[in-house]
Formats: C-alpha cells, sequence, structure tokens
C-alpha cells in the first residue's frame, strides 16, 4: 500500500521544514508532497534548499487548486492512499495511521479527521464562531445528503485510489472541504469521521481564516454552495 | 424626436460602428461576439433612420411609452450577456487552474529528470 500525504502550503516558511521533517522522523516509509501554492514569501527557496519533495505551482491557486494538484500527482504516480495534511503543524502526524485505518479496512472511501467528536483527544477545539459554523455547514450537509458530518471544513482526510481519481478529475476548488464531501456523498460513496487532535497554528497564516473575516459572507456562500452541489454532482448518477 | 437629438444619436451610432470595424480589422474579439455586436448595431441603426418605427412597435406591443420598450429590451439583453460573460468567465478560470496544475506537475517531473540525470553524470 502506497500512501502520500499532500501537504498544501502558503506562505509557510516557517512551518513547512518542520512539518516535513516531523513527517520523516515517525515514518520514513511514508511519501509526501508539498503544493507550494504559489507563495510570496521564501518557501519555495526553503523547499529547494532543503530538497523537499515538492510541486511549484506557477500561479497561485488557492487550497482547492493547490490540493487537486497533489491529487492528480497521487493519481499519476499510482498511490493507494492520499492524505491531505496541512503544512502549518496543525495536524497530528501521528493520526495519519487513525484515518488511513478505516480505508486499509476497505469499509469507507473517506475518512475525515474530525476536532469534535472527542473532546477530550484535541487540545485545540477552536473557537466558538468556528465551531458554530461547522454545525451549521454540518445540518445542511445532513438535510442534502442525509449523512452527518461533524467537521465539514477539516482538511485532515484520507481517500482511497478510486476517490483519487475522481478528485484528480473533478475537484471543486471554491469551498473545497464542504463541497468535497457533499460531491462524494451524493454519489454514493462511504465517508467516515474518526477522532483526532489539532495542535494551535505554530505560525504563519491559515487560509481558511482569512476567509473567516467575514463569516457571515462565508457562511452563506458555503450553505449555497452545498445545496448547488447536492443537485449538480448527482447528476452524474450513482456509484461509479 | 427632436432633429438635432437624431443627429447626435446617429453621431454616437457612427462612432459606434467604427469601433466594431475597428475590432473587426485588429482580429481581437472573437466572431460570435463580433457578429452580436454587428446585429446590435444594424438593429439600432435601422430604429433610428426609419421613422416611427420605434413608436409603432411599442404601440403594437402595448407598451405606454416607447422608452419603456427600449429600456426593457435593452435590459434583458445586457442581462443576457452578462450571464454568457460569467459562464465564459468560469470556463476559462477552470482551463486556467488546469493549465496552471498540469504545467506544475510537469515541471517537477522534468526537474527531477534532470537532478537524476546529474546525479549519474556525477558517477
Amino acid at each position: 500500500m502506497k500512501i502520500l500525504l499532500i501537504i498544501p502550503a502558503y506562505n509557510e516558511e516557517k512551518n513547512i521544514l518542520q512539518t516535513v521533517k516531523n513527517i520523516q522522523e515517525t515514518n520514513q516509509k511514508l511519501d509526501y508532497i508539498v503544493i507550494n501554492d504559489g507563495s510570496s514569501d521564501g518557501t519555495k527557496q526553503k523547499l529547494i534548499e532543503n530538497n523537499l519533495n515538492h510541486i511549484n505551482l506557477i500561479h497561485n491557486l488557492g487550497i482547492g487548486g493547490a490540493v487537486q494538484t497533489g491529487y492528480k500527482y497521487a493519481y499519476e504516480n499510482n498511490y493507494d492512499i492520499a492524505v491531505q495534511f496541512d503544512g502549518d503543524g496543525q495536524h497530528d502526524i501521528n493520526c495519519v495511521s487513525k484515518i488511513c485505518e478505516p480505508i486499509l479496512e476497505g469499509q469507507v472511501d473517506m475518512c475525515i479527521g474530525t476536532r469534535y467528536l472527542d473532546k477530550s483527544s484535541s487540545e485545540f477545539q477552536s473557537t466558538f464562531m468556528r465551531r458554530l459554523g461547522a454545525n451549521i455547514i454540518s445540518v445542511f450537509i445532513k438535510i442534502c445528503c442525509r449523512k452527518k458530518i461533524t467537521d465539514p471544513t477539516s482538511g485532515f482526510r484520507a481517500v482511497n485510489r478510486k476517490v483519487i481519481k475522481e478528485f484528480a478529475e473533478n475537484y471543486p476548488t471554491e469551498y473545497p472541504e464542504p463541497e468535497s464531501t457533499v460531491s462524494l456523498l451524493v454519489n454514493g460513496y462511504k465517508v467516515q469521521e474518526v477522532p483526532v487532535s489539532m495542535k494551535e497554528r505554530e505560525g504563519g497564516e491559515s487560509s481558511i481564516t482569512r476567509k473567516f473575516w467575514k463569516p457571515a459572507d462565508y457562511m452563506i456562500k458555503v450553505v449555497l454552495a452545498i445545496m448547488i452541489d447536492s443537485i449538480s454532482f448527482r447528476k452524474r448518477g450513482g456509484k461509479r | 424626436m427632436q432633429i438635432s437629438l437624431k443627429i447626435a444619436l446617429i453621431i454616437i451610432m457612427v462612432f459606434y460602428l467604427l469601433c466594431i470595424l475597428g475590432a473587426v480589422k485588429k482580429k481581437n474579439m472573437r466572431i460570435g461576439y463580433l457578429i452580436f455586436w454587428i446585429i446590435t448595431g444594424v438593429i439600432l441603426m435601422i430604429a433610428l433612420l426609419i421613422p416611427n418605427l420605434v413608436e409603432n412597435v411599442s404601440n403594437l406591443l402595448g407598451f405606454g411609452m416607447p422608452i419603456n420598450m427600449i429600456f426593457s429590451i435593452a435590459i434583458f439583453v445586457i442581462l443576457y450577456l452578462i450571464f454568457d460573460l460569467t459562464t465564459l468567465i468560469s470556463k476559462e478560470q477552470n482551463q486556467n487552474i488546469l493549465l496552471i496544475q498540469e504545467i506544475s506537475i510537469l515541471k517537477k517531473r522534468l526537474n527531477d529528470l534532470e537532478k537524476k540525470e546529474e546525479n549519474s553524470n556525477d558517477q
């Protein structure tokens, strides 16, 4: 089983080296690919200097476009499992095996690492506003897809080969986390959540909190996007 | 319509047609959009040059005032055009994303190959 960690990085020069070091120290066998999303700081130089496996996007695409590049890379290089892993030190490398497990057992197509399932396991529960936002999105996903996803904005997720192919061809790039979850659910893929611990960011700037500066705006658009997606993605008909 | 207003409108129309002609010559606009602008220009020219055409048509269709008909038609045409443009922009954006991703992946593969070659040359 070949597993690839997809690490999107936008202006993460302070964090990226430590993140990759953590990965290599914990598990030598894990492959990783850093997707540098056209960073304007020294991320690119850092990646080249330290000879990290990376792709430099020639222009900034946003988190969705960057992650999709990772899925394309995973598909072309015949990986069985792809894990989305943030470059800012927020996700715990020790939890990777935990979210890969249900996929290795063949039970599910995508496994999301969630902060909210088990309160004790995660030291970082994030702010009240963010939890509220996640709950609202969660309710709408439940309405549209009949499946409860407690942490729909979590960027810590593992997918199997079938979903890698699906995402390489077709990945919603505007509100990637909730939208991609909906796109899988309406097409009959199995999605499961496991509790993971998440840390506070070690530095740099999050790509989602930048959007969360305008929480109401973001929420309305995500909710509408979910409802539109649950119709437009379904058209392609059932599980392939 | 007053004759001075009519002359002013005709001058604007001539300018508009010159713009279209310029676009045709420079070949910097897609044919589909050029056809749209040419047809619009022709329709406006006919409406302007045939006396009482606008008034008669608006009476026939039951608009209270000719100006209402003109505004309604203009707004719908503009709405259609904007809709068409947002569709086009979305398509262009998707193509852009695809291009950036594929080029970046290719560049990475090229770099890896070059590195491999350098290493084998050193040995």
